[in-house]
């Protein structure tokens, strides 16, 4: 309606204004409990479940093993299967229905068979034949546990000095690097910052600005001389700290409970996290320009931000999904932080190797925010 | 002329095709408390809002406290105070939290802040309440922050969006008088309201109707504005009373008052008769027909029927 009280410079970003409007939001704050106790307990909550109890790490498999050579060296292998601690031997058997009787009634998730002439054909320089057998109803552990099996095997052979170099004549000694025991809290426990970052900071600002319209605050706010930036840029930057406190709880959390080292530069995070903050509040800032009631507002989050928990990575790897949907999580946000959270946590990138992650994100930033911010003017005036 | 707080010419305001405002003259000085009258929509808060610099004129122009609300509308936002029809200040702060926020947003310093903040309590009796939360205040004591709050930056221009809307009778005269208080020392205040009666303790009156303003001047003026004479019936059936004698020829205007009918009339005489014998054709019971003097509402009831005719 009208535009001229809005085209004022920019000039002075952090006035005495803005600072009214941030006391004003932390006193909202210290009386609203239920938000205060949703920013400290769903960041507490979800790190115990998916520190703890979501656990894909393979380890203490049942194991049932058929040992047909009955030698020193089928009895060392069986020993280095039971050292590795994902394997648990429980239980040795004569034939092969035992096998299968021990996987179908669902005790024993991997049976191992050993062949008569196992000894025999490595001391003859011949490629000797082992068998695992692997329950493969959970696709995951499955894979984890053959993959396991092999290595295991091949160390074994590689030890022992078994086999003649012609034999073999790749030396392939894989290794994991970043994560070399596959525990699974390193994976999801420094994802955690970003999944709690989109899950709670849009709703929570977005709900703050359209309380001011709901409540009638906004038409005593423009009688006033405050200037709608101020009023914005106040009501973001409560939430711009609480994002970087509930980060910084989630990663000492990582790091002292799940004993998940941070690797890289914290003030590279620390940096990157402000900018997928950014993106976040442009989001809420863009839903309450959009929604006129708070219960509008967070529905409209959550429609953008419950797809983002399955579509980033968050839990299931992207490499696996169809195209069309990998494609869909390019323009998550989620998408790229993980990418970020995680190369900095678990590997020490730097900013430099990052770059692929940031520029989408920095887009993203301008994008969102220069369309919500000239909508919130025109919804204000 | 600088004791004029508020002048408007020809002051307009449409949207799309409807004009919500259409060619309003005001002046209103300081000290004195003019009554804007209206229905919903009439007009009212539109006036309003382009009086306080938030929304532009689309013609005409309007000067509040010195400042063009074309040209300086921030400097118009500095010089007055509001007070808005629906509770708009944080229910979930306290009344003196309330009050340091926006005294912070008008750039007071700290000390004189401080100061205001205990001179608007004491004046609107708030001081007892300084910590609680508004929303466990009544109508009439929400009000009265919302009153205190406009004045923390003294303006000398206060404007009340219907500030007795859902207050109890006692609260609402506590209210006034606190009004009359503000224009003692000097400040003018722009009360919009629908209750006749409050309008009847203005220096001036404005009605608007459709964005029009109808008429104009003291309670007064208006009162013997009324064209015509008026006759207080007593009958019953009401409603029935009420179609009958609206369609006798010579009235002007009818309102219905309790048990009672008001007919603006220009004849009381032959209306009399008429009236007298409808109602024996029709089977109405008329206790008494006597003549009395205007109030307000009589004089919008005959505004409204004039309008009508002019459709």
């Amino acid at each position: 309606m009208c535009s001229r009280p809005l085209k004022r410079r920019w000039a002075p970003v952090i006035n005495a204004n803005i600072f009214a409007m941030v006391q004003k939001e932390f006193r909202h704050l210290s009386r609203d409990k239920r938000t205060v106790r949703l920013i400290i307990f769903m960041p507490l909550l979800q790190m115990l479940i998916y520190g703890f109890a979501i656990d894909t790490d393979v380890k203490h498999l049942y194991t049932v093993v058929q040992d047909e050579d009955q030698t020193p060296i089928s009895r060392r292998l069986i020993q280095s299967f039971e050292q590795s601690a994902y394997f648990d031997i429980k239980k040795y058997v004569q034939n092969p229905q035992d096998f299968r009787e021990a996987l179908d009634r669902g005790g024993a998730k991997a049976c191992l068979h050993i062949p008569p002439n196992f000894a025999k054909d490595i001391l003859a320089g011949r490629v000797p034949q082992v068998q695992l057998l692997v329950d493969g109803t959970d696709s995951n552990p499955a894979n984890t546990a053959l993959n396991t099996g092999v290595a295991i095997v091949q160390s074994f052979v590689q030890k022992e000095g078994l086999v003649p170099i012609q034999v073999l004549p790749i030396d392939f000694r894989p290794r994991m690097w970043y994560n070399p025991d596959l525990k699974s809290a390193y994976f999801f426990v420094p994802g955690l910052v970003g999944l709690l970052i989109m899950l709670l900071i849009p709703v929570i600002t977005a709900t703050a600005i359209v309380r001011e319209k709901e409540n009638g605050n906004i038409e005593q706010l423009l009688v006033t001389p405050i200037k709608p930036y101020e009023i914005m840029i106040g009501k973001i930057i409560p939430y711009v700290f609480i994002g970087l406190i509930i980060a910084a709880l989630i990663l000492s959390g990582a790091h002292f409970i799940f004993q998940v080292p941070i690797r890289g530069n914290p003030i590279t995070l620390f940096a990157l996290t402000l900018l997928f903050l950014t993106v976040c509040l442009g989001i809420g800032l863009l839903a309450s320009t959009i929604a006129s009631t708070q219960q509008q507002a967070s529905q409209l989050v959550m429609f953008f931000a419950a797809p983002s928990i399955l579509l980033s990575g968050f839990i299931f790897p992207r490499e696996n999904m169809p195209l069309p949907i990998y494609y869909l999580g390019t323009i998550i946000p989620l998408t790229y932080y993980l990418k970020i959270v995680r190369g900095v946590v678990l590997k020490g990138l730097g900013l430099w190797q990052l770059r692929d992650q940031i520029l989408p994100l920095v887009i993203m930033a301008f994008v969102i925010l220069f369309i919500s911010v000239r909508k919130f003017h025109k919804r204000l005036a | 002329m600088n004791d004029v707080a508020i002048e408007t010419k020809d002051l307009t305001r449409r949207f799309g095709d409807r004009t919500a405002v259409d060619h309003v003259n005001i002046t209103i000085r300081y000290g004195e408390i003019f009554g804007y009258l209206g229905a919903n929509g009439a007009g009212k808060s539109t006036t309003i809002r382009m009086l306080c610099g938030i929304l532009m004129p689309t013609s005409g122009t309007a000067v509040v406290g010195g400042y063009d609300v074309t040209t300086d509308p921030e400097s118009v936002k500095k010089s007055i105070g509001y007070v808005s029809q629906k509770f708009s200040l944080y229910q979930d702060l306290t009344v003196k939290e309330n009050l340091e926020f926006f005294g912070r947003i008008y750039q007071l310093e700290s000390r004189r802040l401080r100061d205001r903040i205990e001179s608007v309590l004491r004046l609107t009796g708030l001081k007892e309440y300084e910590n609680h939360l508004a929303r466990e205040l009544s109508g009439g004591w929400k009000q009265r922050l919302a009153v205190a709050n406009g004045l923390l930056h003294e303006p000398k221009i206060l404007f009340l969006d219907e500030p007795t809307a859902g207050v109890d009778p006692m609260s609402r005269r506590g209210i006034w008088e606190l009004l009359y208080q503000l224009a003692d020392q000097g400040v003018s205040l722009f009360v919009t309201t629908h209750y006749m009666e409050e309008a009847e303790r203005c220096n001036q009156v404005a009605i608007i109707a459709r964005g029009k303003m109808l008429r104009g001047g003291t309670p007064r003026e208006l009162r013997e504005s009324v064209s015509g004479q008026l006759l207080e019936v007593e009958c019953s059936p009401l409603m029935k009373a009420s179609q009958a004698f609206g369609r006798l020829p010579g009235v002007v205007g009818l309102t219905a008052y309790g048990t009672t009918l008001h007919l603006n009339v220009d004849n009381p005489k032959t209306v009399e008769t008429a009236l007298r014998e409808t109602a024996r054709a029709q089977n109405i019971a008329v206790t008494s027909v006597k003549p009395i003097a205007a109030s307000l509402e009589d004089v919008f009831a005959s505004l409204e029927k004039e309008m009508g005719a002019g459709d």
